[in-house]
């Protein structure tokens, strides 16, 4: 099992921001982790990489401790992307996806062929090869996010975990973000864990869902299972059914926006 | 493969070539100009060893060894205040925003307040003044002051902006017991806490450059084993950790350069403020996006502006000199304001 958790607890002074949160992933499956703002999402990506000590419970990437792990090691198995992360402005998109090789080259190796071969094709995977040479100032809100999001790639990781990785982009751009992540899962086998928004968008990529309120986990299932429980309406306090957008494929919701209408 | 790159580097190729080429030439200003003229002829068979006893002194005692000592001190104050300004993510940081200099004044007015009445009781002259323990005094005083910010930083949470915050706090408060200290208090000791508080390089010897050395040369050897972890620093912490960086331990080791750095240069030649601050900025505004040459730059332009501007301060002070701390403060404060309007 490429990565786990299992009664990951997490506490921000007397707040449980997680509470007994468990995950198991397979190979180049696509998780999505939905839930009301404030839920937990976050916190649990961030417990996956090992950014933050759970109170209890612990994460494994291939069985193995993420705690026992060196920040290198889990690196070059696992890369994460948090919410709108910043950079000095100066900074150009090439330069930023360098960065993503810094595991497997540490503190003195030079850059070889695998690594120029892993900036090229994070970059073209991107679509930012002819924008390699933009300062980070200079890009649109797309631009920036594919940046990092090519960063990411560049560590070569089996593990990917994003945060929120459509917000702030446009209809167009978050298309192909997630296209991006359905090849990347397809093709390369890169296992996918991802905080998102649209709900519509979770229930169309992803092998699997995760549903978080309150830091409790309320469901994790395949999508057409989470339509059926009742637990969208519920837990997001709104009003609406899900239809059939086409045979076989998971259904879509459609939310009633009663408040506006009235 | 990538537009505009072999362009933009085309641009900046000269620049680290042309700024090492100014080193030997300020040198040489610095050492053939002074207040006291010395042909030319004079100074070369001085250095050769040969030549009047006078010109031998002015220029192996006093010139070179104070030549010398601001070279190094140069390089420390610019490649300290590069890497506060990376990792504190600020750039108007400094080695007195984290208190280094406020430390380092700090012991060593205390030390001229003290050692004043155990060794010498009733001195008031400036020779009997124990003087020349002044740079190891600043440099304890610097660490100390740096130690004390890491921990209460450390306990908190080490984050960029608590570094700041704690400095500035520490500093704060180190500088008024120093200046506490110095109103209450007699005459020919403050003339040297003066003298040492605007930043000088007068009747610095070799001991200073001796002293000096050591750390400068470990500064400089330090920088490969620091140089992409200071790439790594400008990111947030959560994402410098996920590139697979350790960043508690990464953050620490390059504050603690720069502390070590900043402690023994303001312990030597007092705080020469603007050299931290303008010289990063310089080097950035004709480095641009290319870090590593950033860095080199950083240590070549400190080396060299410490020099001139220690020479533009003999020459124009005439007898008395003005001192070079005063000379980077009013040279640096338009130059800074111009990089500050140009830098994105």
């Amino acid at each position: 099992m490429p990565l786990s958790c299992s009664q990951l607890t997490v506490r921000y002074g007397h707040r449980k921001a997680l509470d007994g949160f468990s995950l198991s992933m397979e190979k180049g499956e696509i998780r999505a982790l939905i839930g009301p703002n404030g839920s937990g999402k976050s916190t649990a990506l961030q417990a996956l990489a090992g950014l933050i000590r759970p109170a209890d419970g612990q994460a494994a990437i291939e069985g193995v401790a993420v705690a026992s792990l060196s920040r290198r090691a889990i690196a070059k198995k696992l890369a994460f992307l948090p919410q709108q992360p910043s950079a000095p402005d100066e900074m150009t998109i090439e330069q930023l996806v360098r960065q993503g090789r810094y595991p497997h080259v540490g503190l003195f190796r030079s850059y070889n062929r695998k690594d120029e071969q892993a900036i090229e094709w994070a970059l073209e995977s991107t679509g930012l090869t002819s924008l390699a040479d933009r300062t980070l100032a200079e890009l649109s809100g797309g631009e920036r996010q594919r940046a990092w999001i090519s960063a990411a790639l560049a560590q070569e990781a089996s593990i990917l975990l994003l945060d929120e990785p459509t917000s702030f982009l446009d209809i167009g751009y978050q298309v192909e973000v997630l296209d991006l992540v359905h090849r990347l899962s397809r093709d390369r086998g890169v296992t996918i864990v991802m905080a998102i928004h649209d709900i519509n968008q979770a229930i169309a990529i992803s092998d699997r869902i995760s549903l978080l309120d309150k830091g409790d986990l309320q469901f994790d299932g395949e999508p057409t299972a989470l339509a059926q429980s009742g637990l969208i309406e519920k837990t997001f306090r709104v009003r609406g059914k899900f239809v059939e957008v086409a045979p076989g494929k998971p259904p879509h919701f459609d939310v009633e926006l009663t408040k506006l209408l009235r | 493969m990538i537009p505009n790159s072999s362009a933009a580097r085309q641009s900046n190729r000269w620049v680290l070539p042309i700024a090492m080429a100014l080193v030997p030439l300020s040198l040489a200003a610095a050492v053939f100009m002074g207040i006291v003229d010395v042909p030319a002829n004079d100074v070369i068979s001085a250095l050769g060893g040969a030549g009047s006893e006078e010109a031998r002194s002015i220029i192996l005692d006093i010139r070179l060894p104070r030549i010398i000592t601001g070279m190094l001190a140069g390089i420390q104050f610019a490649l300290a205040g590069l890497l506060l300004q990376t990792i504190t993510r600020n750039p108007l940081a400094d080695p007195s925003l984290i208190g280094v200099s406020q430390g380092a004044t700090l012991t060593v007015t205390l030390f001229l307040l003290f050692t004043v009445y155990i060794f010498t009781p009733g001195s008031h002259t400036v020779a009997e003044l124990p003087i020349g323990w002044l740079p190891v005094a600043g440099t304890a005083g610097g660490m100390i002051a740096g130690g004390i910010i890491y921990l209460l930083a450390f306990r908190l949470e080490l984050s960029p902006l608590r570094i700041t915050l704690c400095g500035i706090a520490v500093g704060a408060v180190f500088h008024a017991i120093a200046i506490g200290l110095i109103a209450g208090w007699g005459s020919a000791r403050i003339e040297i806490i003066l003298e040492w508080l605007s930043g000088s390089l007068y009747a610095r010897t070799w001991d200073h450059a001796v002293f000096l050395l050591p750390f400068t040369v470990a500064g400089l050897v330090m920088l490969p084993v620091i140089h992409r972890p200071l790439v790594m620093l400008q990111f947030d912490a959560a994402v410098a950790r996920s590139f697979g960086l350790s960043y508690r331990r990464q953050f620490s080791l390059v504050l603690f350069i720069s502390c070590v750095m900043a402690a023994s240069a303001v312990g030597t030649v007092g705080p020469i403020i603007f050299v931290g601050l303008v010289v990063p900025h310089l080097a950035r505004f004709l480095a641009g996006r290319h870090f590593p040459l950033v860095v080199a730059l950083t240590v070549v332009l400190g080396a060299i502006i410490v020099t001139l501007g220690d020479l533009i301060g003999r020459l124009i002070g005439g007898a008395e000199e003005v001192p070079i701390g005063v000379v980077t403060a009013i040279i640096g404060v338009p130059v800074l304001l111009a990089l500050l309007r140009k830098v994105p």
